[in-house]
């Protein structure tokens, strides 16, 4: 029919085509970083307020550059797990993976993933793991950077020696591993909503209710929710007053396998709905 | 059915598909070769239904289908040899012509440079070369429409699938886009056109598929088809000629012949026939006994149209 047929076309290969889902997935991932997030200023506005909470405490703390163990205490319980963890990074997930197959189903433009010879399981997986790449490159990104803005006042002797010679950056690197585990946790909650719900935004009231009165929770209960594994993994406990109902963490390892298991179920659900979505754009 | 004819057309056996309780479309046994062939019918009438179940965007309730020999369940097969250009009138947002098509070659698995060769070439096959790096969103609807149709052509697929493909088109853009599908049918594809515009199918057409309220109502060769219909419907043919009344007066002596009438400027004649064949050969010999001059002969009710309108009892042009 013309010149380029002579071109490689990727076709089936004995045994499971690892090579060409591998292309297949970073084509994609490609194409959704390069038509989604660019414009994204309720992300952005989202990432920028841990940072500015931060930015807050700083110019307070001017007053008394001594209190290493008070920023650390502030920063773990009021920016990260009250504000960034419970507030910021679930809403995130909440547009983010709410949206990655509603917003294409809402825009008519789904069909043209579904009419590549790509496994429509892959795509799922490639859509989740872009999510994963942006909720985690933001606020990864902005926890680093409320970390630092709310030490940046102290004494920088008392934070390098808390840094590099106490528990400072293992608290960094704890945070990280949270943040990551909860676009994971979070992100493949909201993905499955995106599934099962015209819309995120009444599922996702429930489950920001339900996390919200985590602390109230008999301990049996307390395990049906992403929030307990995540703040077992927190570097430092923080008192959740005096309402609460004590119970015991879970501990690490299990916290991390339970909320990527949770994830893979999660996204293996999706998947198999995928499989058999009919493109009729008319409903959505 | 053998295996080289499903591994060669594009099979519907006994497919129904319900909306509900809405009827989509029912029992449709259709084999299609290759070639161009027009799905014909009335909005609403199951085209972009019958379109949309041969690529799997929706999934018949009933019967099973395939397009080569592979069913629309096996997309990484499938669309390796189908392209399908919607009617949806929707983009990515935010990337160029050049971008929509590449990106989508790359998730194809295609390197970066093939699907770079490949993206300009259809994108050169659809005259878009100089907007190409401009955004989609800012293209008119004719040139919307012919970047679909460049994504749909770009990976080389054996079966175009197209969805009112010449909707929104200017004249030029229509006439060369009737070429291409004429060129890739040359080349042995199949290129399935739906149109609700008859006599723009019939223009292109190799076989036609009529189908009105879900159903399939006729299929094939448009001559073919309007020759099982000879009994029910006589075909008319048009005579241009010197005397009408003449030739009238001789063509009624035949059996076959149940009207002649006589145009109204006397400038010719309009004869029904139950059997166009014998008429034809009857009209030589007329011609030569008597001496008629004979300027031009005609079917008129031969086309698409005349044989919808038949059938369904429309009105024929825009459905």
């Amino acid at each position: 029919m013309s010149d380029l047929t002579a071109t490689t076309v990727p076709g089936a290969r004995a045994g499971l085509p690892w090579g060409q889902w591998w292309s297949q997935l970073r084509a994609i991932v490609r194409l959704e970083l390069r038509k989604g997030f660019r414009r994204s200023f309720g992300l952005l506005l989202l990432a920028l307020m841990p940072p500015f909470i931060a930015a807050m405490h700083m110019i307070k703390a001017v007053r008394d550059t001594s209190d290493i163990a008070g920023a650390t205490q502030v920063f773990a319980g009021l920016i990260y797990q009250a504000f960034t963890l419970r507030i910021v990074i679930f809403l995130a997930c909440v547009l983010i993976f709410g949206n990655l197959i509603r917003r294409e189903t809402l825009d008519r433009s789904l069909h043209y993933y579904f009419l590549s010879p790509v496994r429509r399981e892959l795509l799922v997986v490639a859509k989740y793991v872009t999510g994963l790449i942006v909720s985690f490159g933001l606020f990864g990104t902005t926890t680093v950077l409320a970390f630092v803005l709310t030490y940046l006042p102290y004494d920088s002797t008392a934070v390098s020696q808390f840094l590099f010679h106490g528990p400072g950056l293992g608290h960094l690197a704890s945070y990280l591993l949270v943040t990551f585990l909860a676009c994971l946790g979070y992100g493949a909650v909201f993905l499955f909503f995106g599934f099962f719900f015209k819309s995120p935004a009444m599922p996702a009231l429930v489950v920001f209710g339900w996390e919200g009165i985590h602390f109230l929770l008999p301990p049996l209960l307390k395990e049906i929710s992403v929030i307990h594994y995540l703040q077992s993994l927190c570097p430092v406990p923080v008192s959740e007053g005096p309402l609460a109902m004590l119970s015991d963490a879970p501990a690490p390892w299990v916290s991390i396998v339970g909320l990527c298991a949770l994830a893979v179920v999660l996204v293996a659900v999706s998947a198999w709905k995928i499989r058999r979505m009919e493109i009729t754009y008319e409903e959505a | 059915m053998t295996t080289d004819t499903t591994a060669s057309r594009v099979h519907f056996e006994n497919v129904s598909k319900f909306y509900g309780d809405v009827l989509g479309v029912n029992r449709v046994n259709l084999s299609i070769p290759p070639g161009i062939t027009g799905l014909v019918g009335p909005n609403g009438s199951g085209k972009t239904t019958l379109m949309n179940m041969m690529v799997g965007l929706i999934q018949p309730s009933r019967g099973r289908i395939s397009v080569l020999g592979i069913t629309p369940g096996q997309p990484e097969e499938l669309f390796r040899k189908v392209g399908y250009a919607s009617q949806y009138d929707a983009f990515p947002p935010g990337l160029t012509g050049y971008q929509f098509i590449e990106s989508y070659l790359r998730v194809h698995g295609f390197s970066a440079r093939e699907a770079e060769a490949m993206a300009w070439k259809a994108i050169e096959r659809v005259g878009l070369v100089e907007p190409a790096k401009r955004k989609v969103a800012g293209y008119s609807k004719g040139m919307r429409q012919r970047i679909r149709l460049a994504q749909a052509l770009a990976h080389e697929p054996a079966v175009m699938v197209l969805d009112e493909p010449l909707n929104g088109l200017d004249p030029m853009a229509r006439a060369e886009a009737i070429d291409l599908f004429r060129e890739l049918a040359d080349g042995g594809l199949h290129v399935i056109v739906s149109s609700h515009i008859l006599h723009e199918v019939d223009l292109i057409s190799d076989q036609v598929v009529l189908i009105n309220g879900g159903y399939i109502v006729a299929e094939g060769d448009i001559g073919d088809v309007r020759d099982e219909m000879e009994e029910e419907h006589p075909v008319q043919v048009l005579v241009r000629c010197d005397r009408p009344s003449l030739l009238a007066s001789k063509v009624f002596e035949q059996d076959h012949v149940v009207e002649a009438r006589i145009l109204d400027k006397g400038q010719g004649l309009l004869v029904r026939t139950r059997d166009a064949d014998k008429f034809h050969l009857v009209l030589n010999d007329i011609v030569m006994e008597t001496g008629i001059a004979v300027e031009a002969v005609a079917p008129a009710d031969a086309d698409v149209n005349a044989v919808y309108q038949y059938l369904i009892g429309s009105n024929g042009g825009k459905l």
